[in-house]
């Protein structure tokens, strides 16, 4: 592994699966925690909602305690769609069909980081698809972050926003789709190689139709009113936009070596909200747009010569998925994976929405702060086995 | 009233069905191939529809129909004018999640078709199940579907429902629609639900 090993704590916390705890450049045992909720006091209710409703996305289960207004607790109960994926043994083209599915609406990051996790372990020189991945993960980045600031709309009640913002979503994808032959990325990442046709990726339509939808809910002061003060949380052990919401310059873009961009330089402002991290995520959309346009004109010259040196070895690598670190450390043995462990960002995401709800916020903030995260339930309940 | 002049700037967006935009994968697939399918999505050389994933290992060639569902119980004449969907996410990846919420969108407006969504299994008139067979799901999904008001489809989306895809097992149930694909594009769906109610032949 160049650039992780087994050890204690060292770094900023990136978060845990249900072995190990990750830091910035060590890998640790798990030091578990128990998810237990406060008893409720005598002039208050257990109020239960989910695992399926109405508003839910995902299947995942809250039990809020209130006296009838305010959150004054919350557990989370995300084990009700917990798979468990046959992945052990497997080879790593078949091994890699099965990671493109463990968070599809964010299948370009897991796979590359697989990827990238792969490539370490079998000492494989990746410089020349790394541009093409950047480009690939910052599409997807586009997409995510325009998903989460059309829920948020959809909370605050504003309809038309938010079917522009679906409009743009929409759009996004038939770009993907154009490029990379599949809506979501499948099938387009391979060892130190990307299928996709480049030339079609373009987005300046985009940027300017994002951009006049984002002064518009600027200018909105009914819905600013809804997300500024609403869902604060400043915690140290935090990562991707809700960190960077918070002042933290925590980016695997710029602090990871896995996969190296270019100068960038992170995007953060101080007041921890749910507005501040709507801020971070429409900022990082018109970015992104900025970040592809460059490497558009770069990728042209990369070749895809990187030859495999070995058969077995282990890898681990991150980078800045659109909700936040991604980390996966990965085991081969005769090109088939012995041993596979994945990080989430939404592991973090959870604990911080956790802290965020409960803090001065009544039940119909709920929605906003919940959404404003980007949780996804489906790549932080699964078993690999 | 900003916004509602901001709608009315941008005109309909809305798209006819198998408008001009194409889609390479999932497409219906033809041709044979001697591949070794990881889904045992091909049988004889024979393409099977329903356990396939799209993953373009094989040697079957992309067709760009979009017309991938199987119909095992017609509905002429029910729910011509309003047909509420219930979704249900027993085991999913999120894409199943994302392109059922893209039926919705203004490309697709599968609210013209009185297509509609329910926020209660009470009010539906069909559950959509999405995603792989999970343990902590079932007895969700059957309580869901014990609330709905007869007459009462269940609809399975994804190749994960059906035949349980790369990823796990299938739900095991039987379903009334079957929408095919990994995940079936937003036309897939709103197409396979048109044919069903007969509005389409």
């Amino acid at each position: 592994m160049k650039y992780y090993k087994f050890g204690n704590k060292n770094g900023r916390y990136i978060g845990s699966n249900n072995k190990y705890d990750v830091y910035e450049n060590t890998i640790a045992s798990r030091i578990s925690e128990n998810n237990v909720i406060t008893e409720k006091k005598p002039y208050e209710i257990y109020f239960n909602y989910g695992p399926s409703a109405g508003g839910l996305r995902e299947s995942v289960n809250f039990n809020i305690v209130t006296p009838g207004e305010t959150i004054r607790d919350i557990t989370v109960n995300s084990h009700y769609k917990r798979r468990k994926i046959n992945i052990i043994n497997n080879d790593i083209n078949t091994a890699l069909l099965k990671i493109e599915r463990i968070n599809g609406f964010h299948a370009a990051s897991n796979a590359v980081c697989f990827l990238l996790a792969i490539e370490d372990a079998l000492d494989i020189d990746n410089t020349g698809s790394n541009n093409k991945r950047i480009i690939e993960i910052e599409l997807e980045r586009i997409r995510s972050n325009i998903d989460v600031i059309g829920r948020l709309c959809e909370s605050a009640g504003f309809s038309i926003p938010e079917k522009q913002l679906l409009y743009l979503r929409e759009k996004v994808t038939r770009i993907i789709s154009d490029a990379f032959n599949h809506r979501y990325f499948f099938s387009a990442n391979y060892i130190n190689n990307v299928h996709g046709d480049f030339n079609k990726i373009r987005l300046n339509n985009v940027y300017d139709e994002f951009n006049e939808i984002y002064n518009g809910l600027l200018e909105s002061k009914i819905f600013m009113d809804r997300l500024q003060e609403t869902g604060i949380v400043k915690d140290i052990n935090s990562s991707g936009p809700a960190a960077r919401a918070s002042g933290y310059k925590y980016d695997a873009r710029v602090d990871s070596e896995s996969l190296a961009y270019d100068g960038y330089d992170a995007y953060t402002v101080e007041s921890s909200d749910t507005f501040s991290r709507f801020m971070v995520r429409s900022n990082e959309i018109l970015s992104s747009i900025d970040i592809i346009n460059k490497l558009l004109n770069k990728i042209g010259n990369d070749k895809n010569d990187g030859k495999i040196k070995n058969n077995s070895g282990e890898g681990a690598a991150r980078i800045e998925s659109p909700q936040g670190d991604i980390f996966y450390y990965v085991n081969i043995e005769d090109n088939r994976i012995k041993d596979l462990s994945m990080v989430s960002p939404s592991y973090l995401n959870i604990e911080l929405f956790k802290k965020a709800v409960k803090n001065n916020n009544i039940l119909t903030d709920f929605f906003f702060v919940w959404e404003s995260f980007g949780i996804w339930v489906s790549e932080l309940e699964v078993d690999f086995i | 009233m900003m916004w509602f002049f901001k709608g009315i700037k941008k005109r309909i967006k809305t798209e006819k069905l198998n408008d001009k935009y194409k889609i390479k994968y999932p497409s219906a697939l033809e041709g044979k191939s001697d591949y070794k399918c990881p889904t045992d999505a091909i049988e004889d050389q024979k393409w099977v529809k329903e356990k396939c994933i799209f993953c373009e290992k094989c040697d079957l060639k992309p067709t760009y129909n979009q017309d991938l569902y199987n119909i095992n119980n017609n509905i002429p004449g029910l729910f011509k004018k309003s047909f509420y969907l219930y979704p249900v996410d027993s085991g999913t990846c999120g894409a199943c999640n994302t392109e059922f919420d893209t039926i919705f969108s203004p490309q697709y407006d599968a609210n013209r078709f009185k297509i509609f969504l329910s926020n209660t299994p009470r009010h539906a008139d069909a559950l959509v199940i999405m995603g792989v067979y999970t343990e902590g799901m079932e007895k969700i999904i059957e309580n869901a579907y014990d609330a709905m008001p007869e007459p009462k489809l269940l609809i399975g989306m994804g190749a994960c429902s059906i035949s349980g895809g790369i990823i796990g097992e299938k739900i095991g149930k039987k379903f009334d629609i079957e929408i095919l694909g990994c995940p079936p594009s937003p036309y897939t769906v709103i197409n396979a639900i048109l044919r069903a109610r007969g509005d389409v032949k």
